[in-house]
């Protein structure tokens, strides 16, 4: 999963590992925002 | 509907249907009508992804949910980005290397003909019920919003799904979905615009949102873990990723969408595409509902919002005068709340907030209160027959309250979305039909224009198939839960077989069999039985499938032993 498996490439960050890694990144950052948010308005 | 807003829906879906006809001429083999020649660009292939979906209930039915139950309900896709990324990094080289047109082809490589065709005739029951269930369910509530002949929306969706599909094929599904997405999202927007925008003068936007926040409507987060609970966040990641893999990797209604492109890598850029924006937009749609909640403190909302049965209720005088009086009362004392609640905040001061927050709980809780002795009262007059509006939440504030434009636009959102998500669905089903089941078992050697002919048939077939199934979508409640719920019931068992062929390569044909059949029958006992929620049992069902199938893989091994000996 980290590397290339011998495939095309992907057009940005190089590997699909690291895409892969950015993706789930992006995950926890909306998770962490959706938490704050939530707090923020808390009743 | 006034004038406006018939050009807008009229001239929207003509545009859509004649693009995605254009785009498509000349899908003449196989080839191009299943996968559109596997020559589509990542972004249309990803925008084909999320706008099937993104069905009509996502608009209709998840504003409703949030209105309802809050903004938790976007937990469920907390697992979509890393079912994401498990199947760009799995089953994407797997499928396209196979070079099959459905998924359950690659279940005949791997295991054998009874397994492929077992797992078709799974996914044609889940599929052409579910199909059914979200045409007619949308073409029923549009039908009560606008006041229209019954069937009339389910017609006019699912004819012209039904031309576009047949003549173009998966292209013809591709390129119309592009369009619709797009609409999707600017109706979107612009019901959000125009909410706030309705908000009276010194009510901002941030006052609304705390007025959604102090009824507890912006959770989205919720980490106590419950069995029972449907939405919280372990069910939504490790659930929700069951059901995300089961979805994208099982389903032909969505490989085929990611079969349709150029390469490896550009089927791959889709699904990452989908894990980034799915949680978002989510987000977004149950942020509508919260906000149309909101809207409600400073406008009266109807009682009930279905007007069959208000009208009902509304017959039985003595029995509805007092309860419309205590909610019209209610709904003074809660909107008095709010406006405590918007003057703490602004105020900054932490005790009145406090008190401002209790004050709107105890109002809330006699408006609710209010609005479920109207709803028992629905329930009396209607035999005790259940009642559940909370489809009608978003289509009504639309309807009364957006301005002409505004309102045909998203009705051709909501039409788009439906005819999106039925087009890909008859697609694929007119496929698994022709090639796992009429060309693989009832006539194998036929010239190609045969099974073109056979598949076009197929996919008329279909789409007829739900416009009949329509009446299954009255009354069951929020529909994006029945939809999930039902997809559910069966997508443990093929994500179980799934996981088989990928990773375990010592699991044969039979054991393959039995364990789809141990686990569906699992995921079954499991609905009829406990109370667990519908997240779980895609989680069942494919550890179910493997448990037995491991099982009996041990037992045919043990007696091949024995023969040798």
């Amino acid at each position: 999963m980290a590397g290339n498996d011998g495939l095309e490439p992907p057009p940005l960050l190089g590997k699909w590992g690291r895409v892969y890694t950015a993706v789930l990144g992006w995950l926890a950052a909306l998770i962490v925002l959706f938490l704050l948010f939530q707090r923020e308005f808390a009743p | 509907m006034r004038p406006l807003d018939w050009y807008v829906l009229i001239g929207t879906l003509l545009f859509v249907v004649l693009y995605g006809m254009w785009r498509s001429r000349g899908s003449r083999s196989m080839n191009q009508y299943v996968l559109a020649g596997k020559t589509m660009p990542w972004w249309a292939v990803a925008f084909s992804i999320m706008a099937t979906q993104a069905s009509a209930i996502t608009f209709i039915s998840t504003t409703g949910q949030a209105y309802v139950d809050g903004m938790r309900f976007v937990q469920v896709y907390f697992g979509l980005p890393l079912a994401m990324v498990i199947l760009s990094a799995t089953a994407v080289p797997i499928f396209h290397r196979a070079k099959v047109y459905t998924a359950y082809e690659y279940l005949e490589q791997r295991f054998d003909a009874r397994t492929r065709a077992l797992v078709s005739v799974i996914f044609l029951i889940q599929r052409g019920l579910s199909n059914g269930i979200a045409l007619c369910a949308t073409g029923i509530v549009l039908t009560l919003i606008l006041g229209w002949p019954d069937h009339i929306a389910i017609l006019i969706m699912g004819s012209l799904a039904i031309l576009y599909t047949t003549t173009g094929g998966a292209k013809a599904v591709t390129w119309t979905e592009f369009p619709q997405l797009i609409i999707m999202m600017l109706g979107l927007v612009a019901a959000l615009a125009t909410a706030v925008w309705l908000f009276p003068g010194d009510v901002s936007f941030l006052d609304a949102v705390a007025v959604a926040g102090a009824a507890g409507k912006l959770k989205s987060v919720v980490f106590s873990f419950d069995w029972n609970d449907r939405y919280n966040f372990w069910s939504g990641l490790l659930g929700g990723m069951f059901l995300a893999l089961a979805y994208f990797g099982c389903d032909q209604s969505q490989v085929q969408r990611y079969l349709t492109g150029k390469s490896i890598a550009q089927s791959r850029l889709s699904l990452m595409f989908n894990g980034v924006a799915k949680v978002p937009m989510q987000f977004l749609i149950l942020f509508i509902g919260a906000i149309v909640f909101a809207f409600y403190h400073f406008e009266p909302p109807p009682l009930l919002f279905q007007r069959a049965d208000l009208a009902r209720i509304q017959a039985a005088k003595a029995e509805y005068t007092p309860v419309a009086e205590r909610y019209d009362a209610a709904f003074v004392e809660r909107r008095q709340a709010a406006r405590e609640i918007i003057d703490a905040r602004r105020q900054g001061d932490p005790e009145a907030r406090a008190r401002g927050a209790e004050r709107y709980r105890r109002a809330q809780g006699d408006f609710e209160a209010a609005r479920g002795e109207a709803i028992a009262l629905t329930r009396k007059i209607n035999g005790g027959r259940d009642y559940n509006d909370a489809n009608y939440i978003f289509l009504t504030f639309v309807t009364r309250y957006l301005p002409a434009g505004v309102v045909g636009l998203i009705m051709a959102a909501i039409f788009g979305a439906a005819m999106s998500t039925i087009s890909s669905e008859i697609n694929s089903l007119a496929t698994v039909t022709v090639i796992d089941l009429y060309q693989r078992h009832f006539k194998k050697d036929a010239p190609e224009g045969h099974y073109l002919k056979v598949a076009k048939w197929a996919t008329v077939f279909w789409g007829a198939w739900a416009m009949v199934t329509a009446e299954l979508g009255k009354n069951l409640g929020a529909l994006i839960e029945v939809v999930n719920i039902v997809g559910s019931l069966f997508y443990g068992g093929l994500l179980g077989v799934f996981v088989l062929a990928f990773f375990f390569q010592r699991v044969g044909g039979t054991a393959a069999f039995l364990g789809v059949i141990a686990g569906e029958a699992a995921i079954f006992a499991t609905a009829g039985l406990t109370k667990v929620s519908f997240l779980w049992y895609n989680v069942i069902g494919c550890l179910v499938v493997i448990g037995t199938a491991l099982a009996v893989s041990v037992v045919e091994n043990r007696l091949r032993w024995g023969k040798a000996a």
